[in-house]
């Protein structure tokens, strides 16, 4: 059975090394390194350097994990893990560029799900710590879930039809193919308002400010990362900064498709950049400029706003445009 | 022994065992729970021998009650026939009764007038089996009035608790409506048909519908929708599934509003062949997207576990006519698989909050917290069942939401049709709703601070214990195994729901179907392209990989990962921003409030439709009939 | 090399954690003004956590008030190891100018070892700075410690 141990081998190198696990954490990392370098420079300091988020991740992972009293020891260990192997699964979903390690039929609803169980990780875990102020960012981030959970998926409808034409088309896959042949879908111009939505559900998927109300530090200390030291500590931050390559690549995959180099290896580099940028635009910058919302006007700004661009596009592509 | 005879044997053993129950069991418990325990074993295993013939091989099973096989042409007698999609109905039957039944012994032991109690449960189990199995309209009738009043009786069972009478009484009115509405649909059929033979109707049937019929028709899926729980005419279930004891409410949302869907899925697809009608379509679809929304927004409003979890079958029942209303097989299959799973993990989370109900004493979602510290166990289980529900995967419900949405989608393409994308976004959303309302009762509930009186709660006895462990078992493996139980299960049944010709020929002899033109087609077979063995595996290995990671972290630098420690050490407080700790539960009323604030509105509307009044309830229930009735009036003739 | 990669990361990213145990919020402005972009102690990683359990270095100002004092004692156990404790001023050494009252209850000695206390009332940021920084050495020494 040499097949199928050779397989075996290259999925267990797809989930763990490129572009699952490793992949995904080291640019993850990267990323959020990046946000806090640029972020410094906008207010005109020197900042961290860019690997500070892997000096953040290992000193948490060589403290010591305290379980309080009141938590539920298995559920509060068990959820940075469930978080993380959820967020490393997904990457394999996203093409990047010419690359595609798992493609299925309905990878969109995949991903879909997949991104939310991130967030319920945090959230039962936040949960099983017992404590109350985690109940309040427990209730906030299911609220911040709730509100753009709509637009997101209004935008994978709008793609799935643009792409699909008159036959269902869920598939990452297809979605980049249809992109090396047709363009980018950012410029076909009734996606803007999609892509638009996208770049603002990008910050609150992440958990970044203004959107950041589940985690507010300075009112519920944290919120449902309260009770979490140590190495649990150290897995939920890489999860965050995991979030942050994920969407970026995700957008980069729906609206940035039609770049192909031909060598994998540029195609990897080359998307890890585009990440970059975007990080940059639509989350340090945002984060540079706001403050951060109350809960109901994030709500409310998520279904309205945002759902309005993204229904305008799907509605532009279901009339053929 | 002839397996033409099962089904019957398996439906009369219950109703006969539900006599001796009362008979010899209503002073002794160990008699009583013997005749129960026996009488639903056997009875399900007279079930499962039938899995061979009927899904594997493709037969259909039939017997005619005393022989009574058709003469000229036409069939008089009761009879019996089990295709593949009566069987998969019957499986989740006799799977539900079963654990129940088991549960019920530990569940019940300190309740008075056991012999009742079985003696209903018993009887419902056995009309719910032989409605399914049934292949004569007038004794699904009979099976649907026993059936309604069993329930109705075991609702108002604790007839000592708040609200048990009330909502055992809205049960019964509005229960009546279906019926009645059954009935009247029945008798129409028979004044045209001259039949009362499920397999005759549909060969007669196949030709055209007559105004006649068509009223029937709308009379019959009124009544079925009564009887699933479709939006208008959910009012009773909330009230009756809250109040029941909490192993009738398990069988209530795993196979009372089952038999609903059933009955719905038989009499669209087959009796009356019906489905290609686009606005039966559109109206099914609109029912089922209406019921899945009003049931998820109004779960998210509740105060109590089980009126949450009877919402959430409401709102999960609305899937399934959805998907079924959508017409394609790849909808009947994914509304078939979501009905399968919503038995198993709507029964599991009955099954925790009647343990918590049992052991805690209360379901109030404001008076309870912390209960994982004391019941470890029931919080997995309930986190499972919470998971599977809220479609996360890896577990089963995850896998039938994926087919519906699919189906809803591929709807919406190719009809090109604008109201199948808004159904496909509000199934994704209602999706996140239930997850949401489920975090609200893990935090309520489970997670958060024990309170004081509850210091002593024990994990629920083995008997309570073992069928949540099983249903648990039972929704990661669908979810897992989802191609094997498509190819098993689902196939079967959807292929004997769309090709009848089978179903026919067996009752009334080869050829009737050919003559009355009845003809098959093909399944359509579903691509399940994510689910591959090996990747699961591969996935395992990464999660113990970072199980272990974070464990070896925490124990490389500190020598141990700390256990909980004594109340007294601040270290392991929580904290309080350096206060002492003390008793703070962000319980149920007080999550979500961001979201409710922004929905007032709808909030407001819904308080006055779900007033409480009876009679509210009645005009809501006749203004749909009504509806149902204009509109397939004009649009199916 | 994992553990010599934990040490080194211990030093180079610490997380403050600020205890006011009755300060009159002049240490604490200085505090505030380490973070601003003239001193900005961003760049040796040191930032502001929400809670104690996310804390490297806990920050002490003030007399140690007796309201305080309880609380500050918790807050103190709640803190994971490897972790420091500086005290910014000079009321958490000798209690200052408040030395000797009725609701004073300092100096914080008696209640936790300091491992890096900054004078001065208040002291200047670069002082703070330098006091944070050498907290974070300490840090790196005790990582290395329970490493082995």
């Amino acid at each position: 059975m040499p097949e199928t141990a050779q397989y075996i081998l290259w999925t267990a190198f797809y989930i763990l090394i490129f572009p699952g696990a490793l992949f995904t954490s080291v640019v993850g990392l990267f990323l959020a390194g990046v946000d806090r370098k640029v972020i410094a420079h906008m207010q005109r300091r020197i900042g961290p350097p860019i690997r500070q988020p892997m000096y953040d991740f290992f000193k948490l992972l060589g403290k010591e994990t305290i379980i309080p009293h009141a938590a539920n020891k298995f559920v509060f260990l068990a959820a940075p893990v469930i978080g993380f192997v959820s967020l490393a699964i997904i990457m394999l979903f996203i093409p990047i560029f010419g690359f595609t390690a798992v493609s299925g039929s309905a990878d969109l609803i995949v991903i879909l799900y997949l991104i939310t169980i991130g967030g319920v990780a945090l959230i039962v875990g936040g949960s099983a710590s017992g404590s109350p102020y985690a109940g309040i960012g427990v209730s906030r981030e299911m609220v911040t879930m709730m509100s753009y959970e709509l637009p997101f998926v209004l935008v994978l409808l709008a793609v799935a039809r643009k792409v699909g034409g008159s036959t269902l088309v869920f598939s990452m896959e297809q979605i980049s193919q249809w992109q090396v042949e047709n363009g980018h879908m950012l410029f076909q111009w009734s996606m803007i308002p999609a892509a638009i939505a996208f770049l603002l559900i990008i910050p609150a998927e992440v958990g970044m400010q203004p959107f950041d109300v589940a985690e507010a530090e300075t009112e519920i200390c944290e919120g449902p990362l309260i009770e979490y030291s140590g190495a649990p500590l150290a897995v939920f931050k890489l999860n965050t900064a995991m979030k942050m390559i994920i969407m970026t690549g995700l957008f980069t995959s729906l609206f940035l498709g039609q770049f192909r180099t031909g060598y994998y290896w540029a195609d990897a580099l080359l998307f890890v950049a585009i990440c970059t940028v975007l990080t940059i635009l639509c989350m340090t910058t945002v984060h540079a400029v706001t403050a951060r919302l109350k809960i109901e006007h994030l709500f409310k700004f998520y279904w309205t706003i945002v759902t309005g661009l993204a229904l305008s596009s799907l509605i532009l592509v279901w009339l053929g445009l | 022994m002839n397996i033409q005879n099962f089904p019957v044997l398996a439906v009369m053993l219950l109703f006969l065992s539900a006599f001796l129950v009362e008979i010899f069991g209503s002073k002794i418990a160990a008699i009583r729970n013997f005749i129960t325990i026996v009488a639903v074993t056997v009875s399900a295993a007279l079930i499962f021998a039938l899995i061979p013939a009927v899904l594997i091989k493709g037969e259909v099973i039939s017997y005619w009650m005393g022989n009574w096989e058709p003469v000229a042409g036409y069939a008089i007698g009761i009879g019996y026939e089990v295709d593949a999609l009566s069987l998969f109905f019957a499986l989740l039957v006799v799977c539900t009764f079963w654990l129940s039944a088991v549960y019920s012994i530990s569940y019940m032991k300190d309740d008075h007038h056991l012999g009742h109690y079985y003696t209903l449960f018993l009887m419902l189990s056995g009309s719910v089996l032989g409605l399914v199995l049934t292949g004569d309209i007038f004794n699904m009738f009979v099976m649907i009035e026993i059936m309604t009043f069993a329930s109705v009786a075991l609702t108002a069972f604790r007839n000592g608790t708040e609200g048990a009478l009330e909502g055992a009484f809205k049960y019964l009115v509005i229960g009546s409506i279906g019926s009645s509405l059954n009935l009247a649909g029945i008798a129409l059929l028979y004044a045209e048909c001259h039949t009362l033979n499920m397999a005759q109707l549909s060969a007669i049937l196949s030709g055209g519908l007559s105004p006649t019929t068509v009223m029937a028709f709308a009379l019959i899926v009124a009544g079925f929708g009564v009887k699933s729980y479709m939006v208008p005419f959910h009012t009773p279930a909330a009230d009756s599934y809250a109040v029941a004891p909490t192993a009738a409410s398990m069988v209530f949302s795993g196979m009372v509003n089952k038999a609903g869907v059933y009955g719905m899925i038989r009499m669209v697809y087959i009796v009356f062949r019906a489905m290609d009608a686009s606005a039966l379509q559109m109206l099914l679809v609109i029912f089922g997207t209406l019921t899945m929304f009003v049931g998820v927004t109004m779960a998210l409003a509740q105060h109590e576990f089980k009126r949450l979890l009877a919402y959430h079958s409401i709102s999960q029942i609305g899937y399934v006519i959805m998907a079924v209303g959508l017409g394609s097989t790849l909808g009947l299959t994914g509304g078939l698989f979501h009905a399968m799973n919503h038995t198993l993990f709507k029964g599991l989370l009955f099954l925790t909050a009647g343990a918590v109900l049992k052991q805690a004493g209360t379901t109030n979602l404001d008076a309870l917290g912390g209960l994982s510290k004391r019941m470890p166990r029931t919080t997995l289980y309930f986190l499972a069942g919470a998971a599977a529900i809220s479609g996360i995967p890896p577990f089963n419900g995850f896998a039938s939401k994926w087919i519906i949405y699919q189906a809803a989608y591929t709807k919406a393409v190719e009809s090109g049709n604008f109201l199948y994308v808004i159904v496909t976004v509000a199934g994704l959303i209602v999706s996140v709703m239930t997850l949401a309302s489920f975090i609200k009762v893990t935090q309520a509930v489970f997670f958060g601070q024990l309170r004081e009186e509850h210091a002593h709660v024990q994990e629920p006895p083995f008997l309570m214990r073992l069928p949540m462990f099983l249903m648990a078992l039972l929704c990661s493996a669908a979810g897992l195994f989802y191609p094997l139980v498509n190819r098993y299960l689902l196939h079967p049944a959807v292929d004997a729901t769309v090709n009848v010709t089978n179903y026919i020929d067996k009752m009334m002899g080869d050829g009737y179907a050919a003559a009355a033109g009845v003809t098959n087609i093909p399944v359509q077979e579903v691509q399940f392209s994510f689910w591959d063995p090996l990747l699961w595996l591969v996935l395992f290995v990464v999660v113990f990989v970072a199980a272990a990671v974070v464990i070896m972290a925490g124990k490389g630098s500190r020598g141990r990962v700390l256990e909980e420690g004594a109340v007294a050490d601040p270290k392991y407080a929580t904290f309080f921003s350096g206060e002492q700790e003390l008793y703070s539960q962000v319980g149920g009323s007080d999550l979500f409030w961001g979201f409710k604030k922004n929905w007032k509105a709808y909030y407001r509307v819904m308080d006055k439709l779900h007033s409480g009044i009876v009679t509210d309830y009645t005009n809501m229930a006749v203004i749909a009939v009504g509806v149902i009735v204009i509109v397939m009036f004009i649009f199916l003739i | 090399m994992f553990r010599k990669l934990m040490s080194k990361s211990a030093m180079k990213s610490p997380w403050l954690y600020h205890i006011n145990s009755g300060s009159c919020n002049g240490c604490d402005i200085e505090l505030v003004a380490c973070l601003t972009p003239r001193y900005d102690a961003e760049r040796f990683g040191f930032k502001l956590a929400g809670t104690p359990r996310h804390a490297d270095i806990v920050v002490v100002s003030g007399p140690i008030t007796s309201q305080s004092k309880d609380r500050l004692v918790r807050t103190l156990a709640q803190v994971p190891e490897p972790k420091c404790v500086v005290s910014i001023g000079s009321c958490p050494r000798s209690g200052n100018v408040f030395k000797g009252s009725y609701s004073i209850e300092g100096p914080l000695e008696k209640y936790v070892h300091v491992d890096v206390s900054v004078a001065g009332c208040t002291p200047k940021p670069e002082a703070i700075m330098e006091g944070l920084y050498q907290a974070a050495q300490i840090l790196k020494k005790k990582r290395e410690v329970m490493g082995k």
